[in-house]
């Protein structure tokens, strides 16, 4: 062997052997701090001060009634207007989005968390895997809102009803979600060399499988978190959801609807905090995936 | 191909008996009682056991479960309590109904999507694309209830040249102009988001394909990009895109239970409600089985059809 | 005398990269020749390939001039170079498993091919259909040309792709490692394809290759490009016998060779006998071991090892070699007790590696070492260099803090990598370097027991030799055994002390490598010798002699 060819291949040389990408990867975090991710984040955070910060900017309690503002249109002591029983609709709208807070950053997260576990230890071996497939399928079978008719009839209306039907449906997601990323990662020579020096199953897992099966799912939670959104709407929308007087945003545009030509700009404030909700979620989880395909 | 049919029937079936005992397991042990509901709060003792034991009420449950396929099998879906009448002909005037609200709306999901992923991909231009991905982000984004009050506010309202709801007085046949007109807003407002997922993932599939080396080989041939996509690369991304169809349809179904109570178009959403609040078991029981056979039938037609479109899979390797 | 047909002048392709991925190429090729583009990865050859034809990726800046016949081609708008393509310039491409739609019959892709120039339709695209199948002499045409490409085997498949650009009769063929991806003995049948192919029809070929061997047999002009920039060109024979420039004599010295004639005379004097006695413990033995693919369920067992028994001494390298199928990987990985066993017995220094247990697993396992070949996914993306190489120390609990690391910057030395590269990731690691590193974790816990994977098939000829170097050069210093698994002969040669030829899951021949690849006894093995391209023009072999259509065809194709 020349000297010269290992000059070659030294690392600080350009060898003929560094075909390779010399930058770092950005990890799918940089991409929300650009762009869509960015405003994404953005509009979240404004969405979630608002419901946070509730009683400080709110002018009247959720249930406060103002004598002599009956479905007032919107004016500056009333910026959404007034309801059909003299509440403050900005308030209430400030103190629903409290409501979807829970469900979107509370309900989603348990229910992932339940379903990347149980998603996790059945797909490590082949009975339990059928088995959590089976389920997975069947409790999918069901679409959504019928799933959260049926659990309705079950425990009754309330948000424990809806926080229950989102793990529920987000459950089988994730856990279908993980099973797949894990058996396309656990094929992977850098598993099996693990394997090979005697890393049990629990160490390929967690060193290994979990880590580098996240991405996908960091990209579903976000995907997840603006299907609750979605469905704490339709069930209030339902008359599923939280029992009044407790305002959640689903249930704004419920009473909305029913004032629709009395007062067409009812619903218009919740609407538009719905969609913002909606829509920045979806832009975070658009800019993760795209950041994941490049 | 019918060997391919026979090999997946099998778990097909296992989920759907599973399901259907689930079911009937489930809608016993909800709280609420259909006798009192039927007898009303001041009958006597005596009284309530008769009607117990003329619902069979007072059998085991696996015997009662049981008594109830037997029944199904021979066609038999019992009568509903509160509401009155066969559980089949409640089911059937809801399921004409919600069957062409959706099966509307997916036809209109599907050719949206192939158009507009279609364009988006030949076109290859920056606004086709940015305009094409705001107005699908926009349309996921928005929630069915959100897009039919603006529908409603728009058409039926502000301007009003739409019916805000309900179906043609005299049914669908009779003047099928009527019929697009009561059709257009809830079928649209059920398309929308379904059409937009569609589109994106036929859009993401057509450019994964166009990635393809075959495309590659294509393209050193002489053969234009348009072709190409035409009759290859579509060609190739339509058996997952009809995987994903099949999972829309599931969705359209549960989202039509909104629609309908946003366009009080009288289907299986709204009787599904009025049959939980009311206790209804024989109308609840098979409204939730029939969810399930559907879901379970598009599984089954989607991998078919999936099969039949890949010959990978309908031809083994022979060589 | 007319212009050339194909005229490069000065091309240069950059990226927003710093580094232009092609500097300053030019190539000419004239009517009826074959010129060889040689180069490893990096070399920017197959860009100017795809520079020619107009398929240069997105974002990618050419400047100079590629001239067709004096028409210039870099800048043409894309409907005028859908003229060129197919009918004055058609490319075959590296990989024959991708390269064809896989939903589409054979017959319907030609007529595609057809229809692009507005040629022939119906029943006489059909007859040119046939006669191109025939041309590339695939069996039976008529019938393939309803057959999907799933059905076809990787020769076949690539011959489909040589029709498919032959369609249009095109003046100039750009084939781009038109053979890298087939088993030896079908390349051979390509290579001599393409030779009968320009002799018939006058179609100048363009070939781009890293294989010596390839080009010693195929090309009457070599043009040998490094970084982007051509270093030397020259006629085969005089390139080969003296290469001007150093980089080809380092070219030329990296490739591994068999056996000249001279050296085959002496090798039928090796004895078969083992050097070590029969009644030591060995490093691993297999005892009538098979291993079945498939699923009964569906009712498909393929046996992927078919009763093979074999026997590796202590310190010693077996070189397990043979085609695609031959089942030589999945013997590999069952000695890492990565594949189930049907039946038979595999023995680890003495022990049954299947039937232990807990302890003796443990202790079993931490003797032996596995090493891949896809240096691209054989290390955990998320672990930093030290991470990696320390890990079965982490897992085995062995040491402290501090030896650990001792222990790592230790092996970090031992495969001659530089300290700073301990914090890297993987993704900043070229391949060879890749390559060392995975040497080095195999390495951690001092394995009696090594398993390589075709370590070196996925690196470029250079690195292959200095990976191999420090492979032999490690094997000898701390002595573990070693089962090397290779398709190239060549390479098993350098390393092996034993060599078992596979095929389709049986040992056809075993013995000292000098003298299995000196003085075969079995067909099988002469025949495997045989297509193996030398690195020597003045050496005739079947890619020139061979004359005869689809010589084993029918072997491949399982």
């Amino acid at each position: 062997m020349s000297e010269s060819l290992i000059d070659i291949a030294a690392p600080e040389a350009t060898s003929p052997d560094d075909q390779f990408d010399q930058r770092r990867r950005p990890g799918i975090w940089t991409a929300l701090r650009r762009g869509k991710g960015l405003a994404g984040l953005v509009l979240i955070g404004v969405v979630v001060a608002l419901g946070l910060l509730a009683p400080v900017l709110a002018p009247h309690s959720a249930t406060e009634q103002i004598p002599g503002a009956n479905l007032v249109g919107p004016s500056g002591a009333h910026w959404f207007g007034t309801d059909e029983v003299n509440r403050d609709i900005f308030s209430r709208t400030l103190y629903g989005i409290r409501t979807d807070l829970i469900v979107v950053f509370l309900a989603v997260p348990i229910g992932a968390a339940i379903g990347i576990f149980v998603g996790l230890i059945s797909s490590w071996w082949t009975f339990t895997d059928v088995v959590a497939q089976r389920v997975f399928d069947l409790v999918l079978a069901f679409p959504t809102l019928i799933l959260a008719i049926a659990l309705t009839a079950f425990v009754g209306p309330g948000l424990r009803t809806v926080f229950f039907v989102i793990v529920a449906v987000e459950l089988p997601v994730f856990g279908r979600l993980t099973r797949t990323s894990v058996r396309s990662v656990r094929e992977m020579p850098y598993v099996e060399a693990a394997h090979v020096v005697g890393a049990g199953s629990l160490w390929q897992l967690r060193r290994h499988v979990l880590p580098n099966s996240m991405e996908p799912l960091l990209v579903q939670l976000a995907v997840s978190m603006s299907v609750a959104v979605f469905i704490e709407g339709a069930m209030s929308f339902l008359g599923l959801g939280v029992r009044p007087p407790q305002p959640s945003l689903g249930s704004l545009i419920r009473d909305g609807v029913r004032n629709l030509y009395d007062a067409p700009f009812f619903a218009v404030g919740p609407l538009v905090i719905v969609v913002a909700l909606v829509l920045s979620l979806l832009l975070v989880s658009q800019a993760l995936a795209e950041a994941r395909r490049a | 191909m019918g060997a391919y049919l026979l090999r997946r029937l099998p778990s097909a079936l296992v989920v759907l008996a599973i399901a259907s005992f689930g079911i009937f397991a489930m809608v016993r042990m909800v709280p609420g009682d259909p006798v009192s509901t039927l007898a009303g709060p001041d009958a006597s003792p005596e009284a309530r056991a008769a009607i117990r034991a003329d619902l069979g009420l007072d059998q085991p449950l696996v015997t009662q479960y049981v008594t109830w396929l037997g029944q199904l099998f021979r066609g038999d879906f019992g009568t509903s309590y509160r509401i009155g009448g066969s559980v089949k002909d409640l089911v059937a005037d809801g399921a004409v109904n919600t069957i062409v609200l959706t099966v509307t709306a997916l036809l209109l999901a599907m050719a949206v999507a192939l158009v507009c992923s279609v364009l988006a991909v030949v076109l290859d231009n920056r606004w086709v694309n940015a305009t094409l991905s705001f107005g699908n982000t926009l349309a996921i984004a928005l929630p069915t209830f959100v897009t039919g009050l603006v529908l409603i506010l728009l058409f039926a309202v502000v301007f009003p040249v739409l019916p805000a709801g309900g179906t043609p007085p005299d049914g669908f046949l009779a003047r099928p102009d009527l019929s697009v007109q009561y059709l257009l807003l809830p079928a649209v407002c059920l398309a929308l988001g379904a059409g937009a997922a569609l589109t994106r993932f036929l859009t993401e599939s057509l450019r994964t394909e166009l990635r393809q080396p075959y495309v590659t080989t294509a393209r050193a041939l002489g053969i234009s990009r348009r072709r190409i996509v035409l009759t290859q690369a579509l060609r190739n991304a339509l058996p997952s895109a009809v995987t994903v169809l099949g999972i829309q349809f599931g969705t359209l179904l549960g989202g039509a239970v909104l629609v309908e109570a946003i366009f009080t178009w009288p289907g299986l959403g709204g009787l599904i409600e009025e049959a939980i609040s009311g206790r209804d078991y024989p109308l609840v029981q098979v409204l939730l089985l029939l969810s399930v056979g559907v879901f379970v039938v598009i599984q089954l037609v989607t991998d078919v059809i999936h099969a039949w479109l890949d010959p990978r899979i309908r031809i083994g390797a022979q060589a | 005398m007319s212009e050339s047909l194909l005229e490069i002048t000065d091309l240069g392709i950059s990226f927003s990269h710093p580094r232009p991925a092609v500097r300053s190429v030019s190539v000419t090729v004239e009517e009826g020749e074959v010129v060889a583009l040689v180069g490893e990865s990096g070399s920017g050859k197959s860009m100017t390939a795809r520079a020619v034809i107009g398929l240069l990726p997105d974002g990618a800046i050419a400047t100079g001039s590629v001239r067709l016949r004096g028409r210039e081609v870099l800048g043409l708008p894309e409907a005028e170079l859908n003229q060129v393509r197919g009918r004055q310039v058609a490319m075959v491409f590296q990989e024959p498993q991708t390269a064809l739609n896989p939903v589409r019959t054979v017959g319907w892709q030609i007529g595609e091919a057809l229809r692009a120039h507005g040629g022939v339709r119906g029943k006489a695209a059909k007859d040119r259909a046939v006669e191109l199948l025939r041309e590339v002499e695939i069996p039976d045409p008529e019938e393939r040309l309803g057959f999907y490409p799933h059905q076809l085997s990787g020769g076949q498949k690539q011959r489909v792709v040589l029709a498919l650009a032959l369609a249009n009769e095109p003046e100039l063929l750009l084939a781009d490692e038109p053979t890298t991806a087939l088993d030896v003995t079908v390349q051979a049948e390509i290579l001599a394809l393409l030779r009968r192919i320009r002799d018939r029809t006058g179609t100048s070929i363009l070939i781009i290759t890293h294989n010596m061997g390839v080009v010693a047999h195929l090309a009457d002009r070599v043009v040998v490009l490094r970084q982007g920039e051509v270093v030397e060109e020259a006629g085969t024979r005089e390139l080969f016998a003296a290469p001007r420039h150093s980089y080809t004599r380092q070219l030329l010295d990296a490739v591994p060779r068999l056996p000249t004639p001279e050296e085959r005379v002496h090798a039928v004097t090796v004895d078969d006998a083992p050097a070590v006695a029969t009644d030591a413990v060995a490093a691993l033995e297999y005892d009538d071991v098979r291993v079945h693919y498939g699923s009964r369920m569906r009712g498909r067992v393929l046996p992927a090892v078919d009763g093979v028994t074999l026997r590796l001494e202590r310190g010693q390298v077996l070189g397990l070699v043979g085609e695609s199928g031959s089942g030589k990987t999945t013997l590999g990985r069952l000695a890492a007790g990565l594949v189930p066993l049907a039946g038979g017995t595999v023995r680890v220094g003495g022990e049954d590696l299947v039937r232990a247990r807990g302890r003796r697993r443990a202790d079993l396992r931490r003797g032996l070492a596995f090493v891949h070949q896809d240096p691209e996914a054989s290390l955990d993306p998320r672990f930093s260099i030290a991470e990696a190489i320390r890990e079965p120390l982490d897992v085995h609990g062995i040491g402290s803090r501090k030896g650990r690391e001792a222990r790592v910057t230790e092996l970090l030395d031992a495969v001659r990598l530089p300290q700073s590269f301990l914090q890297r990731r993987p993704r900043e690691l070229s391949g060879g370097q890749r390559q060392r590193v995975a040497l080095a974790r195999a390495l951690t816990l001092d394995p009696r027991l090594l398993i390589a994977d075709e370590p070196t098939s996925a690196l470029d000829v250079s690195v292959q030799a200095e990976v191999l170097e420090l492979f032999a050069d490690l094997q000898q210093r701390l002595g573990f055994a070693c089962v090397f698994i290779s398709h190239d002969l060549a390479v098993v040669n350098k390393v092996a002390d034993h060599v078992a030829v596979l095929r389709s899951g049986k040992v056809v021949e075993l013995g000292p490598a000098a003298r299995v690849f000196g003085a075969p006894s079995h067909d099988y093995t002469r025949q495997l010798l045989a297509a193996v391209p030398v690195p020597d023009p003045t050496v005739p072999n079947l890619v020139t002699s061979a004359t005869g259509p689809a010589l084993r065809e029918q072997h491949i194709a399982s």
